[in-house]
């Protein structure tokens, strides 16, 4: 069932198109879109049981090549284990924050382009998990990026049309550097497919293929996704850009959007480009692959992330600069077992990194959204999100709080959250890279202890503001009394409508609870997320597999094509 | 020759997209950054070689086909034009709107955001 492959891409952009010619109708075209949120995750659940399920058996990887072209000469789309695991989440998360978003973004934004936009977003990060092609990549990028820019912008304002100027400008010069780098690949190897280009790396002389220069080029590539990541030190772009964006643009930013950046790390760099064999030494780096060269540039740009997030956030005296600069350090925690498993002395512990990376960035996807969804409820009520103006939502609102304090707890990781075994991973990855004696692995344990216990300070420090202690003027004025779901109405001081309706605050309220509740089902029940990501880990270290999926997959050759000949 | 000639090209028009882009005024960034993209374009033509005729093929199938620069990489700039196109329309409408809001577009004057 190779057509399956395309199901989620087609179905989130026949979505986008029918949330556009339904704007007339505000309950339709959210019919629509809804509608198509639940397709979308149907489609990822029937692809995911196709590649993975059941466990324990061998994950298949399925290939579509577009227009029946035999890869290298067409597009090829690739659902492999890695690919699914990432649509799994963005099909869970995308559904939530979308309920969300219709409680949450304002009538006319919605009937004006926020469907359309959230779905186009959608198809974009679809492609990106799913394309088999670099330059296909970087269309699909542009794709993703082109909509997340008016999202950004969404409500335009003084301070939205300065952080998204920032943001635009940065990512297109980021686009550029990425078609430079994709063109310099493409002359040196002479594929754009990625399973082509990793066959012709493994055998560079039977290709004439330069090594060097590919090395430099792939280097050029990983600043373009290290820049999606919000990797130090291209990390300078999140606070803003996650201020100005509206809270659901800003949890599917966070949650999803950045896991393109680490997706393509995984897939390029460990998938494609570990394929070549180099000996490599210099400026005190050796190695035998490209890894050998990509291992310590991650560890350091992790490590830079995850402090400099970490001594950010506990300075923040808003909730959202708090997860902004939370969000920079966390993803040096999914980088940092990437550092590990690159550097690994064995196949086990690069399997164990690359896993602790996925489940991480799983965790991270759920719980950063929540975060981002349950400040933003908070500033729709109160309507403020600095920590000044807060106090005692504790008491006013104990779900919300406590949705908040699952979220804060599964990204510090306390067991039984999903969030402890994405932590312990990360550690255990470290800690067996450190006992095979692998160098700098002393050091990974210890940047990643520093940012563990920056993750509670910076949490404890907002919980403590923010739902803690007596509650302040405005939380009095917004919440004068208890409120939980099935409450009366809460009178909104946002501007806005003036009134946050009973039925708008319970949806996002919901909303936070489900993302609290499946943190702590995927705690509970982790085998099963465990052995997923685990079948995502070996796919993407098996490069063999992966090429002979592609290059033997279906497709019409060029023999066959021209062999009829009609001349 | 020509390749010489187009790595001179490609370096001045990267000189020009990097200061315009360091400009104070955002209309100059918002050139750099097409200038930067179109010369991304180019440098992408030149990286398919030029060591053959145009790839337009008289007739189809058999025969001897003379030896024709790669297609491939002049698709590859048609989809970034188009996407460079559509980019730097938003980012005018982007530099418009910034005007309305802030009244100037000095980068200096817009300051940092937060």
């Amino acid at each position: 069932m190779s057509t399956l492959v395309i199901a989620p891409l087609l179905v989130a952009l026949v979505t986008a198109i029918l949330t556009l010619l339904t704007r007339p109708s505000d309950i339709l075209q959210r019919t629509v879109s809804l509608l198509g949120a639940v397709g979308y995750l149907v489609a990822v659940v029937a692809l995911f049981d196709e590649v993975i399920l059941p466990l324990g058996s061998e994950p298949a990887t399925l290939v579509y090549q577009v227009s029946n072209w035999a890869a290298p000469f067409g597009i090829s789309l690739v659902a492999d284990a890695l690919s699914v695991f990432m649509l799994a989440l963005t099909g869970f998360v995308s559904l939530l924050v979308l309920v969300y978003s219709i409680a949450s973004v304002d009538g006319f934004g919605q009937r004006l382009s926020y469907h359309p936009l959230y779905h186009f977003m959608v198809v974009g990060v679809t492609g990106s998990f799913l394309t088999g092609d670099i330059f296909n990549l970087f269309v699909w990028f542009e794709v993703m990026l082109m909509s997340s820019y008016i999202l950004v912008l969404f409500y335009s304002g003084r301070e939205h049309t300065r952080a998204a100027l920032n943001y635009v400008v940065l990512n297109l010069i980021g686009s550029a550097v990425m078609l430079i780098a994709i063109g310099g690949l493409y002359s040196t190897t002479g594929t754009l497919n990625m399973a082509d280009l990793a066959q012709r790396l493994a055998a560079p002389g039977a290709y004439d293929v330069a090594l060097l220069p590919t090395l430099g080029l792939s280097a050029v590539l990983f600043s373009v996704f290290a820049l999606k990541a919000g990797l130090a030190p291209f990390q300078f772009w999140v606070p803003a850009a996650y201020r100005a964006a509206p809270s659901p643009v800003t949890a599917m930013l966070a949650g999803v959007v950045k896991k393109v950046g680490v997706y393509a790390i995984i897939r390029l760099y460990f998938t494609i480009f570990a394929a070549a064999a180099i000996d490599l030494s210099f400026l005190g780096i050796s190695g035998n692959s490209f890894l050998g060269f990509f291992g310590p540039v991650m560890f350091v740009m992790a490590a830079v992330s995850i402090i400099l997030g970490g001594i950010g956030a506990v300075g923040r005296d808003d909730v959202d600069g708090i997860l902004a600069f939370s969000s920079i350090s966390q993803v040096g925690f999914i980088v940092l077992p990437l550092a590990v498993a690159a550097t690994a002395p064995s196949e086990t512990v690069r399997v164990l990194g690359v896993t602790a990376a996925l489940v991480y960035a799983f965790n991270h996807g759920l719980a950063k959204s929540l975060l981002f969804l349950a400040s933003g409820t908070i500033q729709d009520t109160i309507g403020s999100d600095r920590i000044s103006d807060l106090g005692g939502l504790a008491n006013r609102a104990p779900v919300l709080a406590a949705g908040f304090l699952l979220g804060a707890l599964t990204l510090i990781g306390v067991p039984p959250l999903s969030g402890f075994f994405g932590k312990y991973l990360v550690f255990q990855a470290a800690a067996e890279a450190f006992a095979a004696g692998a160098a700098g692995a002393g050091l990974a344990l210890a940047v990643a202890l520093a940012g563990a216990i920056l993750t509670i300070a910076y949490y404890t420090r907002a919980w403590n503001a923010v739902f803690w202690g007596r509650p302040s003027d405005l939380v009095n004025a917004a919440l004068p009394d208890r409120w939980s779901i099935g409450s009366r109405d809460v009178a909104m001081t946002d501007g806005g409508d003036g009134n946050l309706e009973r039925l708008e605050l319970t949806t996002q309220v919901t909303v936070v609870v489900a993302l609290a509740v499946a943190a702590i089902g995927f705690g509970i029940g982790f085998e099963a997320l465990f052995a997923t990501a685990d079948a995502a880990a070996h796919a993407a270290l098996d490069t063999n597999g992966y090429i002979d999926a592609v290059m033997n997959g279906p497709g019409v050759g060029l023999e066959a094509a021209t062999g009829g000949g009609h001349a | 020759m020509t390749q010489v000639f187009l790595a001179v090209v490609l370096g001045v028009l990267f000189t020009i997209g990097t200061y315009l882009v360091l400009r104070r005024d955002v209309v100059r960034v918002v050139w750099g950054i097409s200038i930067i993209s179109q010369s991304a374009n180019v440098y992408l033509v030149t990286m398919g070689g030029f060591d053959g005729l145009a790839p337009i093929l008289s007739g189809h199938g058999g025969g001897d086909v003379a030896a024709t620069s790669d297609p491939i990489v002049q698709a590859l700039v048609l989809t970034a034009i188009v996407i460079g196109f559509g980019t730097t329309a938003l980012a005018l409408v982007l530099t418009y709107r910034v005007y309305e809001e802030h009244g100037t577009i000095d980068m200096y004057e817009l300051g940092g955001s937060r």
